[in-house]
């Protein structure tokens, strides 16, 4: 049963509310996210930014399931996630959550489509129908070529488009990226914008944690963060292209 | 009398001007009413060599035409063994001026003196947050990037006006960057005070 | 001379480090080296107590006798032969060429002792009070027979629970127990000693009258006699010489010629009971051995990633390969060395524990010789087994470019097409197990290979138990029960410590295992797999090839079995079964352990640790 049909699409994809995490205690105490309020439409893409240790990744693994939180609540397509066992998580993951890491995080010993296939595999389709899924999105991420290729013989931009393509291995309702530009040159970096701006058009809902100017410009909406808490929010698209003459130096 | 002397024999013949001046100015104003050259000193510090290259008598002539919009007022003050200085004072007009400048997002092409000072004044005067600041800025700029940015992907391959919005792009990261240095060090200030 | 020094010190800070896998280490060879000790010291044991007797009691060179074959009637009804023995036969021997001394013709009576309330069969020697010239016994306990006085074989004495002092009966006469004493003359007690008959009884000395008076004619049902020759060594030459058949096999009935025993068979016998012991010592012993090489190998295989970087730094700072390697060898060989110096001393002191106190030999329990070549044989495996298993991974290390060593991808995993293909068509923990697996082949054939060791050993002892149960045709036969006891103290030893080495080995592979496929097992929770279908696919990762493993050990200890007990023995199916269905349990109770703990910390904790 695919648990996607099962969760509602109208309302917001991703929702948190007072959401708070802490590490150590007494003077050790650290508050990575302070009193968090975020909703994410469906079909919207949001980028968070900030300085590093400001506590976005760690937002990004509270909304992932990859950490629990110390307080508040997070809600994925209505229904509550944060008091859910590691069992029930891990299904969540499967079918509604997709993944992207700074570190790529692909196997080493896997090939390319090995590697994009490995979600379906878990989620227990039947391997003819994972391979076929994982050609199809190497195709999207223009890596067709390389589908056989071990992640050593790819370049990091490479890499990173295959681990974009396993995030949508089960077509999640959210991908989470996290610094996906961070370990990547500006070439790479073009390529994977290229990849975020195409994946927006398709309507899917992206949350991407990024320091890249660039890359949070792709985004709907913008939120900026610091110390554990949002500090500033701005609608990015709807732009006037009077906009862009003031810019490149048109003077009125 | 050496102030009017020295007026008088640096005529700007050259000399950079400072689009902001009135603007700075008044902000600087808004704290305290201030002498003329405690004024000039205050920018001078906030430009370091920059300030060589701005013109002298600027300021003064900069008080004077704020006097005249009605901006500012001045009160003669007087000394035991020095000629009289004037102090200037910021009215509720000026008040209004500081905050719309304040608020105002637009950048000007060679930016940094004009957003420095900006955070300057206002952290000087503790009109605002130079963070808060920073932030609203560097939210306007995104909008922008994400505006350039797009029309610069839509472009085919090869395409010339493509060069140019790429250009508009990479302008933007560049300042982006540095409004990123200025919120850690203001906010690194903040800590500090 | 400095770079040994530096060697060493690189070395010693390196097993500091590591405290726990250095005491693992030591443990897996001590085991092996304590069991292997064991089964050489036991293995010459009786040699040096039975020539102290032979030295202290002027031991025969060659034992003969003759005797009165009872007739079928007098076997019936249990009387003894009517016909008088002949010593014609015997007498002629004391002439012999290469005769230099003999003692005797002694009458030999079968008498049914009665003592403490048992009753068991003994043969009486009839003695006279004077030492003989040759095989004079040597006593340990009271004073040489007299006229109502007995003394007993030492062995015999032990048995049957009498001391000097004690009273017993001998065919309904009362006698008194005078002294306890051992001889050479024949193996102790209850060894079956073959001469013209076959007797599980043990030796009483009586004096000669005493003797015939336990007989209603006054006439002894055999003779016996002890010649020293010349020549010691010839003895079994002269033995067989002589012999109608062979000693044991029986002079027709009533015949006048004797059966010679030579010295060099009764010393073989006296070794007979310890011998068997020796024997599954020795076999149990190298199987450790072999097992310890696969745990060494293991804990090598294990650290040598975190050895890649070191040498690495080694390098990049001047260490020429050899230092390199001598480096990696010399923390192996220097626990090694130690287990090897704890194994004897362990195996040294605990030989006597396995040794029957009433073996009736002089100077036998205490302190069996730790001879040089026993030492030098222990140390060489040892040190044998650290090089072997350090040897290739040092080799490899040493070789690998400097700059992949500091990079540490000198360690990427295997990468096996068919076995990824294969796993993506099972369900989710044997994908995941089986990938694992794949990665680290080498592992997989350690852990398989130190099962199958483990298993051989416990299906050739289950083998051994059967053919001892077999050949115990009496069941209340002294010498059977005693040979079964011997067995059944040592085969356990044996079993538990291939069993225990075992799990060490099965949990240090699972906990390495674990640590090798944390980021692995990490990414696959963060892509949709539980943490039980996770644990579960490391369970099977291990439990696969203990299965493997159990299986290939049954052919293998059958083998083993036949190798070194000379007969094919199949234990029942069932018992088979069983180990096979043990082993696979235990293995995957032993792996669930590590495998559960490592699900404790959460996702994005290890896979941020994983890029550090």
């Amino acid at each position: 049963m695919n648990a996607n049909e099962s969760l509602p699409r109208v309302g917001p994809v991703l929702r948190t509310s007072g959401l708070e995490k802490e590490y150590g205690h007494g003077e050790g105490l650290v508050r990575a996210v302070d009193a968090v309020e975020l909703e994410v439409a469906s079909g919207e893409t949001l980028a968070v930014m900030g300085p590093s240790g400001c506590g976005k990744s760690t937002l990004l693994h509270l909304l992932g399931g990859l950490e629990r939180p110390t307080a508040g609540e997070v809600w994925l397509a209505g229904r509550r996630i944060d008091e859910l066992s590691e069992k029930a998580l891990a299904r969540l993951r499967r079918h509604a959550i997709g993944f992207v890491f700074q570190a790529f995080h692909l196997m080493d010993e896997l090939t390319a489509a090995e590697n994009v296939e490995l979600p379906a595999l878990l989620a227990g389709r039947s391997p003819r129908a994972a391979r076929r899924r994982a050609a199809e999105l190497l195709e999207e991420v223009g890596l067709t070529d390389r589908k056989e290729h071990l992640p050593s013989a790819l370049s990091g931009g490479q890499r990173q488009r295959v681990a974009i393509a396993r995030a949508l291995s089960n077509d999640p309702l959210v991908v989470l990226a996290d610094e996906p530009t961070g370990n990547l040159d500006s070439a790479a970096t073009l390529d994977v914008l290229r990849l975020l701006e195409s994946l927006r058009s398709t309507g899917q809902t992206l949350l991407i944690v990024t320091h890249d100017a660039r890359i949070a410009a792709t985004a709907d909406r913008l939120i900026s963060m610091r110390d554990g808490t949002f500090v500033e929010e701005t609608r990015l698209t709807h732009g006037p292209t009077g906009r862009l003459a003031e810019l490149a130096g048109l003077e009125r | 009398m050496q102030e009017a002397v020295r007026l008088s024999m640096e005529e700007p013949a050259q000399g950079y001007q400072l689009r902001v001046v009135r603007e700075v100015l008044l902000a600087l104003l808004a704290k305290e009413a201030s002498h003329g050259y405690q004024l000039r000193a205050r920018l001078q510090l906030a430009l370091g060599p920059l300030a060589e290259a701005l013109n002298a008598g600027h300021v003064y002539v900069t008080l004077t035409r704020l006097e005249k919009a009605g901006l500012v007022t001045s009160e003669r003050v007087g000394q035991a063994d020095r000629p009289d200085r004037k102090v200037y004072e910021l009215t509720a007009a000026g008040r209004a001026r500081v905050t719309d400048w304040l608020e105002d997002t637009s950048w000007p092409k060679p930016a940094p003196a004009e957003f420095h000072l900006k955070l300057v004044a206002a952290a000087a005067a503790g009109l605002a947050d130079p963070v808060r600041l920073v932030d609203a800025q560097r939210h306007a700029l995104l909008a922008g990037l994400a505006v350039a940015q797009r029309a610069a992907l839509a472009e085919p391959d090869g395409s010339i006006a493509g060069l140019l919005l790429e250009g508009v792009v990479l302008r933007l990261q560049a300042d982006l960057r540095w409004l990123e240095a200025c919120a850690r060090y203001w906010n690194a200030t903040k800590g500090r005070s | 001379m400095s770079r040994a020094l530096l060697v060493f010190r690189l070395a010693s800070r390196d097993l500091r480090r590591r405290p726990v896998e250095a005491v693992l280490l030591l443990l897996a060879i001590t085991g092996a080296t304590t069991v292997l000790t064991l089964g050489l010291v036991l293995h010459g044991v009786t040699k040096g107590p039975y020539e102290s007797t032979r030295e202290a009691t002027a031991g025969p060179d060659v034992v003969a006798n003759v005797i009165s074959e009872p007739t079928e009637r007098e076997r019936a009804e249990r009387r003894p032969p009517a016909t008088p023995v002949d010593s014609a036969g015997l007498e002629a021997l004391t002439d012999a060429p290469g005769v230099v001394n003999h003692s005797g013709p002694y009458p030999l009576v079968l008498a049914s002792v009665g003592a403490n309330g048992h009753t068991a069969e003994a043969q009486v020697q009839g003695r006279d009070a004077t030492p003989a010239l040759v095989d004079q016994p040597k006593l340990t306990e009271g004073r040489w027979v007299r006229d109502g006085g007995a003394v007993f074989e030492a062995a015999f004495a032990t048995a049957i629970g009498v001391g000097a002092g004690d009273s017993i009966t001998l065919n309904g006469r009362s006698f008194q127990v005078v002294g306890v004493a051992v001889s050479a003359a024949l193996a102790p007690y209850p060894v079956v000693s073959c001469l013209s008959f076959c007797s599980q009884s043990g030796v009483v000395w009586l004096t000669r009258g005493d003797a015939l008076s336990l007989t209603p004619r006054r006439r002894a049902a055999g003779l016996i006699l002890n010649l020293k020759l010349a020549n010691p060594a010839a003895a079994p030459a002269f033995a067989a010489a002589r012999n109608p058949k062979g000693p044991g096999q029986g002079a027709p009935p009533g015949s006048t010629q004797p059966t010679l025993l030579a010295w060099q068979d009764v010393r073989e016998e006296s070794a007979d009971l310890v011998r068997n012991q020796a024997e599954v010592l020795r076999t149990g012993g190298w199987l450790l051995v072999l097992l310890a090489l696969a745990s060494v190998a293991v804990l090598v295989g294990g650290r040598m990633a975190d050895q890649t970087r070191r040498v690495g730094l080694l390098k990049a700072v001047g260490g020429t390969p050899s230092v390199v390697a001598a480096v990696l060898l010399a923390e192996y060989v220097v626990v090694a060395l130690i287990a090897a110096a704890v194994g004897l001393a362990a195996g040294w002191l605990a030989a006597p524990l396995l040794i029957d106190p009433s073996a009736g030999l002089v100077g036998r329990a205490g302190a069996p010789a730790l001879t040089i070549s026993t030492v030098g044989l222990v140390t060489a495996v040892t040190f044998g087994v650290a090089v072997a298993a350090t040897v290739v991974p040092a080799v490899r290390a040493a070789r690998t470019s400097t700059v992949l060593a500091l990079a540490d991808s000198a360690r990427a995993p295997r990468r096996t097409p068919w076995l990824i293909a294969l796993s993506a068509r099972l369900p989710v923990p044997l994908l995941l197990g089986l990938r694992v697996a794949a990665r680290r082949p080498r592992r997989i054939v350690l852990a398989t290979a130190s099962i199958a060791i483990t298993v051989s050993g416990i299906v050739a002892a289950l083998a051994a138990h059967l053919d001892l149960a077999a050949d115990v045709v009496d069941p209340s036969s002294p010498l059977d029960i005693t040979k079964a006891d011997r067995f059944n103290e040592v085969l356990p030893v044996i079993t538990i410590t291939l069993a225990a080495l075992a799990a060490v080995n099965a949990i240090f592979i699972t906990w390495a295992t674990a640590l090798d496929a944390r980021h692995s097992s990490a990414l696959a929770r963060a892509l949709g797999a539980t943490p039980q279908q996770v644990s579960a696919g490391l369970s099977a990762a291990q439990v696969l090839p203990a299965l493997v493993g159990a299986i290939l050990g049954i052919p293998g200890g059958i083998a083993l079995f036949a190798a070194v007990g000379d007969s094919m023995t199949v234990p029942p199916l069932w018992q088979l079964l069983a180990v096979v269905a043990g082993t696979v349990l235990v293995a995957a109770a032993l792996t669930a352990i590590p495998a559960r703990i490592g699900g404790r910390r959460s996702v994005a904790e290890i896979l941020q640790s994983e890029l550090a």
